[in-house]
C-alpha cells in the first residue's frame, strides 16, 4: 500500500514527472550511447590491429624481442604451429621471416619491415589481401613480388609493378640487395603501417639470403578476441623457452588508448548522473513542498517518520526506473540501429587513420554494462530523494497540518 | 482515573522578542465518553491546547496522561506511536490523502498498525457504512463533497480504534446541512458507542451539541460547565 501510495503519488503532477523521467531518459540513453561510441571506437583500434598485422597471439624466440634480428629464429617452428593448429579456435596460423631493412625507388629511400610470408596462411591470419587497392595480393606469374603500402608507393613515386629493391642484412651479416617488382598496393587504416611494412614471398627471401626455411614469427588468428586466454596461455605454458604474447601484451599502448577511453567514459556518465541528481533533487523538493500538509497529516494520525522517509525514496525510485528503463529501451534501439549502419566518419579519415581506425565506426556496448549503470541510476536517485526527504520527516506535524 | 488529564499545563512559545503564553497552568480533566468543545475567541489557545491533548505539541510545564499514561515527556517517534494507536484525529480541512479512495484512506490507518490486508479492508468497508458512505468507498476525495469528505475523515479516524477523537473545527468547512448531519453522527457514535469527542471550535452549531463547553481566555481555563442546551435535552 506505500508502495502504491508512492506509486499514485509521482502521477499527481504528470507534467512533471513526466518531464525528469525524458529527463533521466535522454541523459541515460545519451551516457550509453557516448559509451557505446568509445567501445566501438575501441573495438574498431583493437580489431583494425588485430586483423591487419597482429594477429591475437604472436610466437617469438626469447631473444628476437631485444634486437628483432633475423637470426633469432624459433626453434622446431613446425611444431610450434602444429601444437598451434590442434585448438578448435584457431582459424589461421602464419610463419613469418622479418626483417628490417631499407627499400628504394630510383629517386629515394625509406625504412621498411620485411615480412617473409606464405601468402595462403597469411590471408588466414590477417586482412591485408582484402585491403589491396591497385594490383592483387601475390600471384604466381613472376618472381619476387611484393606488396606495399599506398603510402610508401606514394613516397617513392611506386606504382603497380614498379621495380624496388630492398637491402637488409643476411644471416652471415653481410649486406643483400634484392630486387622486387610490386604486385599489389594495400591501404590500411593505418596510414604508419602502410608507409613501413612490405610483404614479400617466403621463398623469395629464402632464396636472396641463400638459406633453408626458418621462422622468426608465428601469427595466430582465432575465432574471436574472447578466446585469446584459453587458446594462448597453454601454448605459452608448453613453450617456456619461447616468448608467447597475446594482442594486449603485444600493443601495450592499445591497452593505455583501452584505460583513458574508460576514464573518459566514467567521467561523461559521472557528469550526466550529477546533473541527473541535482534535477531528481529540485523535482522531489518541489513535490515535498507542495505536500506540507499531507505530511502533516500522515504523521499527525501515526505514519511513522521512517515511513514518510521510505515513501519519499519510494517515489524517486519509481521516477528514475520507468526514466532508466525507456534510457535503456532507447539507447538498445539507438545503439543496434547505429550498430548495424555505422555512423560515417569518412570526412575525419585522414586524423582516423593516425589511430588506426576505421572510417565507419560501429557503436557497441557489451550488456554486462548495463546493470553497473542501472546501479548508478538507482544510487543517484537515492541521493537526489535524500534531502527531500529529509526535510519532509523534519516537519512538525502541528504546523505543517495547518500549512495552506 | 480520568481518560485525558492535564495537570498545570503551560506552552510558551519563546521564538520572538517577547515569549509568547500560549496555554498558561490549564488543569482539566476528560472522562471517557464526553463529547467536549473548548471554545474561546481566536488567540485564545484553543488549538495549542488541542495539539497538546493529541501529542502533536509537547508542553513547556506540566504534565498530560492520557489514558494513565504520561505523554509529556515522549520523543517525537513515541509521541507518533502513541497517537497511531490512542487518538483519532479530524481537522478542519478533511485532510485525506488525494490519491486515495475512501475505502484506502481508512484502510492506512490500519495499514500503519500493520493489521492484515483482508480484516483491514473488511474494516475499513464497516467503519464506511457507519459514516453513511458505504456507496462511495471507491470515490476519490476529489469526487466527495466537505461533508462526505468530513465522514471519511471521522471513519479514519475510528478506524485506529483511538480512546478518543479530537476534532479540530470540524465543521468549518461545512455548509449547515452537511455539518448538523456530521454533528448527527458524531453524537451517534458517542451515545452509542460511547467514544469521546473533543472538539476545538467556534463554530455555535457545535457548541449547541456540546454536552460539556471548556471556555478559554488568554491561554487560561476562563469556564468550563455543562451545556444547559444539552442538559435541557436529556431532561
Amino acid at each position: 500500500m506505500l508502495f502504491t501510495l508512492a506509486w499514485r503519488n509521482i502521477w499527481r503532477n504528470k507534467k512533471r514527472s513526466l518531464i525528469i523521467i525524458s529527463a533521466i531518459a535522454v541523459g541515460l540513453c545519451c551516457g550509453l550511447f557516448a559509451s557505446a561510441t568509445m567501445f566501438g571506437m575501441w573495438d574498431s583500434i583493437i580489431n583494425t590491429t588485430i586483423d591487419r598485422d597482429l594477429g591475437h597471439f604472436q610466437v617469438h624466440s626469447k631473444n628476437y624481442e631485444d634486437e628483432k634480428l633475423v637470426t633469432d629464429t624459433i626453434p622446431d617452428f613446425e611444431n610450434v604451429i602444429t601444437a598451434i593448429k590442434k585448438s578448435k579456435d584457431v582459424i589461421g596460423v602464419s610463419s613469418r621471416i622479418i626483417l628490417e631493412g631499407m627499400a628504394s625507388s630510383a629517386s629515394t629511400s625509406n625504412g621498411v619491415r620485411i615480412a617473409g610470408i606464405n601468402p595462403d596462411d597469411e590471408k588466414n591470419v590477417t586482412s591485408i589481401f582484402k585491403q589491396v587497392v591497385k594490383g592483387s595480393y601475390f600471384d604466381e606469374s613472376w618472381k619476387n613480388q611484393i606488396v606495399i603500402g599506398e603510402k610508401l608507393a606514394d613516397n617513392l613515386g611506386l606504382r603497380e609493378k614498379s621495380k624496388i629493391v630492398l637491402s637488409f642484412q643476411g644471416i652471415d651479416g653481410s649486406i643483400i640487395y634484392g630486387a622486387f617488382r610490386v604486385v599489389g598496393i594495400f591501404k590500411t587504416e593505418s596510414s604508419i603501417f602502410d608507409k613501413s611494412n612490405v610483404f614479400v614471398k617466403e621463398n623469395d627471401l629464402l632464396n636472396l639470403i641463400n638459406s633453408k626455411i626458418f621462422s622468426n614469427e608465428i601469427v595466430a588468428r582465432l575465432n574471436s578476441v574472447q578466446q585469446v586466454d584459453s587458446v594462448y596461455l597453454p601454448i605459452k605454458k608448453e613453450f617456456k623457452n619461447l616468448s608467447v604474447k597475446d594482442w594486449a601484451a603485444l600493443a601495450p599502448e592499445l591497452k593505455v588508448f583501452y584505460e583513458i577511453l574508460i576514464t573518459e567514459m566514467n567521467v561523461f556518465v559521472g557528469i550526466i548522473l550529477f546533473a541527473l541528481l541535482f534535477g531528481i533533487t529540485n523535482t522531489m523538493l518541489m513535490s515535498v513542498l507542495e505536500r506540507v500538509r499531507e505530511f502533516g497529516m500522515l504523521m499527525a494520525v501515526g505514519m511513522k517518520r521512517s515511513r514518510v522517509f521510505v515513501m519519499i525514496i519510494l517515489e524517486t525510485i519509481s521516477l528514475s526506473f520507468i526514466g532508466g528503463i525507456m534510457g535503456v529501451l532507447l539507447a538498445l534501439g539507438i545503439i543496434e540501429y547505429f550498430g548495424n549502419s555505422g555512423i560515417n566518419l569518412s570526412a575525419f579519415t585522414e586524423g582516423l587513420s593516425m589511430f588506426s581506425m576505421s572510417p565507419v565506426l560501429y557503436p557497441s556496448l557489451p550488456l554486462s554494462f548495463y546493470p553497473p549503470i542501472a546501479l548508478m541510476i538507482f544510487i543517484t536517485a537515492i541521493l537526489g530523494a535524500f534531502y527531500p526527504a529529509v526535510k519532509a520527516i523534519k516537519l512538525k506535524p502541528a504546523t505543517a497540518i495547518r500549512t495552506y | 482515573m480520568a481518560l485525558i488529564e492535564l495537570n498545570d499545563v503551560s506552552k510558551i512559545y519563546d521564538g520572538s522578542a517577547v515569549p509568547v503564553k500560549a496555554v498558561d497552568e490549564v488543569t482539566l480533566k476528560i472522562e471517557k465518553g464526553e463529547f467536549t468543545a473548548i471554545v474561546g475567541p481566536s488567540g485564545s489557545g484553543k488549538t495549542t491546547l488541542l495539539n497538546l491533548i493529541g501529542g502533536l505539541d509537547q508542553p513547556t510545564n506540566g504534565k498530560i496522561i492520557i489514558d494513565g499514561t504520561d505523554i509529556s515527556t515522549f520523543k517525537p517517534d513515541e509521541l507518533i506511536n502513541f497517537r497511531l494507536h490512542h487518538i483519532g484525529f479530524v481537522f478542519q480541512a478533511y485532510n485525506l490523502i488525494p490519491v486515495f479512495t475512501a475505502k484506502e484512506n481508512v484502510e492506512f490507518i490500519m495499514l500503519l498498525q500493520n493489521i492484515p490486508k483482508s480484516e483491514r479492508e473488511k474494516k475499513a468497508i464497516d467503519f464506511l457504512e457507519a459514516v453513511g458512505l458505504k456507496d462511495r468507498i471507491n470515490s476519490k476525495p476529489s469526487e466527495l463533497s466537505g461533508g462526505q469528505q468530513q465522514r471519511v475523515a471521522v471513519a479514519r479516524a475510528l478506524a485506529s480504534t483511538p480512546s478518543f477523537v479530537l476534532a479540530d473545527e470540524p465543521t468549518a468547512n461545512l455548509d449547515s446541512v452537511s455539518a448538523e448531519s456530521l454533528l448527527d453522527l458524531m453524537e451517534g457514535l458517542n451515545s452509542k458507542h460511547n467514544m469521546t469527542f473533543v472538539f476545538s471550535t467556534h463554530d455555535q452549531r457545535v457548541i449547541n451539541r456540546a454536552h460539556r463547553i471548556v471556555t478559554l481566555e488568554d491561554g487560561k481555563i476562563k469556564s468550563d460547565v455543562l451545556n444547559p442546551t444539552y442538559q435541557k435535552n436529556e431532561a
